[in-house]
């Protein structure tokens, strides 16, 4: 699929559900509601595939199938601070393969499954309360 | 407020003053209101009473720029074009343009400043409430170089003293009120070198607590008052790797203890107990992702009624810490909505009090790298787009200024920081193969914008370009022309110490 079809996607958007997974481009803000609740839309697309817009947060090791996608880059290293300065809106990102870290100010594409509910990750110990899972990522 | 009635009074009385002379403009508006504006300046007198209540209101991070992108954002707010708003502390009677560098930096951080203001001198970069022969985080140069603060002397005049950030409280600007350290990082024990007898920042506010000398508290920052086996009310851990749980330490000593909305609005008042608020683990949401805590107006308010009982008055430093965090994001919606928050929360503040007998102080510590395009028609939204000029209107046409690249352009910007126009290759060099990102209104007025940048940086920076002081009340007056920082002290120690 053409990059330009998710940036059109994402312009368009603007809160309301898609009608068809996967066609559009969604925001990490569209998976809360104000509260930080799930929002509708999020709990009506677990277990589907899904295609969110952000920046990859600086990975936590080299050579991983694992990455935060935050709504704004993470102008700040959040592993020179503690976990709790991850912003509220994070997505963890569980890739297919190993992947190519992006600049963390580069606006990206993941497509994968979601998952909801929290998750510790055995490996890092980083908890996650929305996932996508088996995905790829496309430069915007 | 009662100030501004007797003013209005004496202006019909002097509206006759006015001379006769025949020009051609003297009906339009902005004759007639510079006139009146001319008759409020000759009458205005300076008020010498001694003041009882000192309040210091500081935006992090908010300089001439960044306060001007304020003024127009919440002018546009409100259905304004923006330009002609005037946020509330700009109506104040006065005002000087403040010089914030550090001993050692021309380009300042936010230690220094607060201490330069809670001193009445200027110090190192990093460090607060010490003396510039400190070494920044050089321990064995703390004794004999710690200065009295304004907070000291307040106690010691009988007054309250209240502190309040939307950061964490042991973050630099709040940090100045109460403590002093070589290093405004060691915000608990795990910073400290081990064979450093300086108190962290956490433990020394909570000293200040338990001696007397802070009354209320309130900001984010619970992560540095408790250890890293216990978990807060939120799940997330703390900080401190001694053992000690400063809120349990507090509540011990009769401290009155919110962390939520709910808590906040149980807070009583009126019965002299301290109030610690930690209303985050880390800083405070920014005020466009509030939710679940109180808002900075809401905080100043319970501040005020808190030490309003005190007959002595109070001191009270109330900060804006993330204008700061949002600019270095550059992301310049969370500035402003910030911005907006910090106008509201002065308002209510100068609403409680009385002028007669309370200095207020508005400033900021230190400006950052924003910068100001052109040439942009009237009501063009500061946070996206520069529309053209309109020739025969008043409000912007719908056409946009383009670029020698074609591409349109935001009104703001910043000279470094994330939304650099460069970005790194994997080859590790830094180009724009593509030349700009273009971008569309609808893109670059959306919350999470981040505005475009020159130079590569993962933070943007602050800047050495001077921020202003506005001031009402007791002495206010002594602001005027362009002074050092530090001079901010000695206007409100002179305001409280005047025979
Ligand atoms: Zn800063």
């Amino acid at each position: 699929m053409d990059r330009r079809v998710f940036l059109t996607g994402l312009v368009c958007f603007a809160g309301v559900a898609p009608a068809e997974a996967g066609d559009e481009t969604i925001r990490l803000r569209n998976f809360y509601n104000k509260d930080q609740s799930f929002s509708d839309y999020a709990v009506s697309m677990q277990g589907t595939r899904v295609a969110v817009s952000g920046f990859m947060a600086p990975p936590l090791k080299a050579d991983s199938q694992f990455f935060v996608l935050t709504s704004r880059p993470m102008a700040v290293c959040p592993f020179c601070e503690t976990s709790a300065d991850w912003p509220d809106d994070i997505l963890a990102v569980y890739t297919k393969r190993v992947f190519d870290v992006a600049p963390f100010n580069v606006p990206i594409v993941t497509h994968g499954t979601l998952e909801l509910g929290t998750y510790k990750d055995p490996e890092t110990g980083f908890v996650s309360r929305v996932r996508i899972v088996n995905a790829i990522y496309d430069r915007s | 407020m009662k100030r501004s009635l007797i003013a209005a009074t004496a202006l019909v009385a002097f509206s006759t003053a006015s001379f006769a002379q025949d020009v051609a403009q003297k009906d339009s508006k902005w004759f007639t209101d510079a006139l009146a504006k001319i008759q409020e300046m000759s009458i205005r007198q300076p008020i010498t009473a001694k003041a009882k209540n000192v309040i210091l209101f500081t935006a992090d991070g908010n300089g001439v720029g960044t306060n001007y992108a304020t003024r127009l954002f919440v002018g546009q707010q409100k259905g304004g074009l923006g330009e002609e708003y005037v946020l509330p502390y700009e109506q104040f009677p006065n005002l000087a343009l403040v010089k914030t560098y550090n001993t050692n930096a021309q380009t300042p951080d936010s230690a220094p400043t607060a201490s330069a203001m809670n001193t009445g001198v200027k110090s190192k970069f990093s460090t607060i409430n010490v003396s510039e022969n400190a070494v920044a985080s050089d321990c064995s140069t703390l004794a004999g170089n710690e200065l009295t603060t304004f907070a000291e002397l307040m106690e010691k005049a009988g007054k309250s003293v209240g502190v309040i950030s939307t950061a964490r409280i042991t973050h630099a600007t709040p940090a100045a009120v109460y403590v002093n350290t070589v290093d405004r990082d060691w915000e608990d024990n795990t910073g400290i070198p081990e064979d450093c007898a300086q108190k962290d920042i956490a433990d020394q506010l909570a000293e200040a607590m338990k001696s007397g000398r802070v009354d209320v508290a309130m900001g984010g920052g619970r992560r540095h008052f408790f250890p890293t086996d216990v978990t807060d009310e939120e799940g997330k851990g703390g900080k401190r790797t001694d053992g000690r749980n400063l809120i349990e330490e507090l509540k011990g000593s009769g401290a009155q203890y919110a962390w939520d909305e709910e808590s906040f609005k149980a807070l009583t008042t009126g019965n002299n107990a301290p109030i610690i608020g930690l209303f985050e683990s880390s800083h405070m949401k920014y005020e466009h992702d509030r939710t679940g805590e109180p808002s900075i107006a809401e905080m100043t308010e319970a501040a005020i009624k808190a030490m309003a009982g005190n007959e002595n008055g109070y001191y009270l430093v109330v900060e804006a810490g993330r204008v700061d965090h949002a600019n270095h994001d550059g992301n310049l919606h969370r500035t402003l909505t910030d911005g907006a928050a910090f106008a509201e929360a002065v308002a209510l503040a100068d609403q409680l009090t009385n002028d007669e007998d309370t200095l207020i102080i508005v400033t900021a510590d230190h400006e950052h790298a924003i910068a100001f395009n052109g040439y942009c028609g009237r009501g063009s939204p500061i946070t996206g787009l520069c529309y053209e000029i309109d020739d025969a209107g008043e409000k912007h046409l719908d056409t946009l200024n383009m670029a020698d690249d074609g591409k349109p352009y935001t009104v703001a910007g910043f000279l470094n920081g994330p939304g650099a126009v460069l970005v790194k290759g994997e080859d590790e060099k830094f180009t724009a193969p593509e030349g700009r990102q273009t971008v569309t209104q609808e893109e670059a007025t959306d919350p999470d914008y981040i505005q475009q940048a020159m130079i590569p940086l993962s933070s943007e920076t602050h800047s050495g370009e001077d921020v202003a002081v506005y001031a009402k009340g007791p002495w206010a007056h002594l602001f005027d022309g362009t002074v050092e920082q530090n001079y901010i002290f000695h206007v409100m120690n002179h305001a409280v110490n005047a025979q």
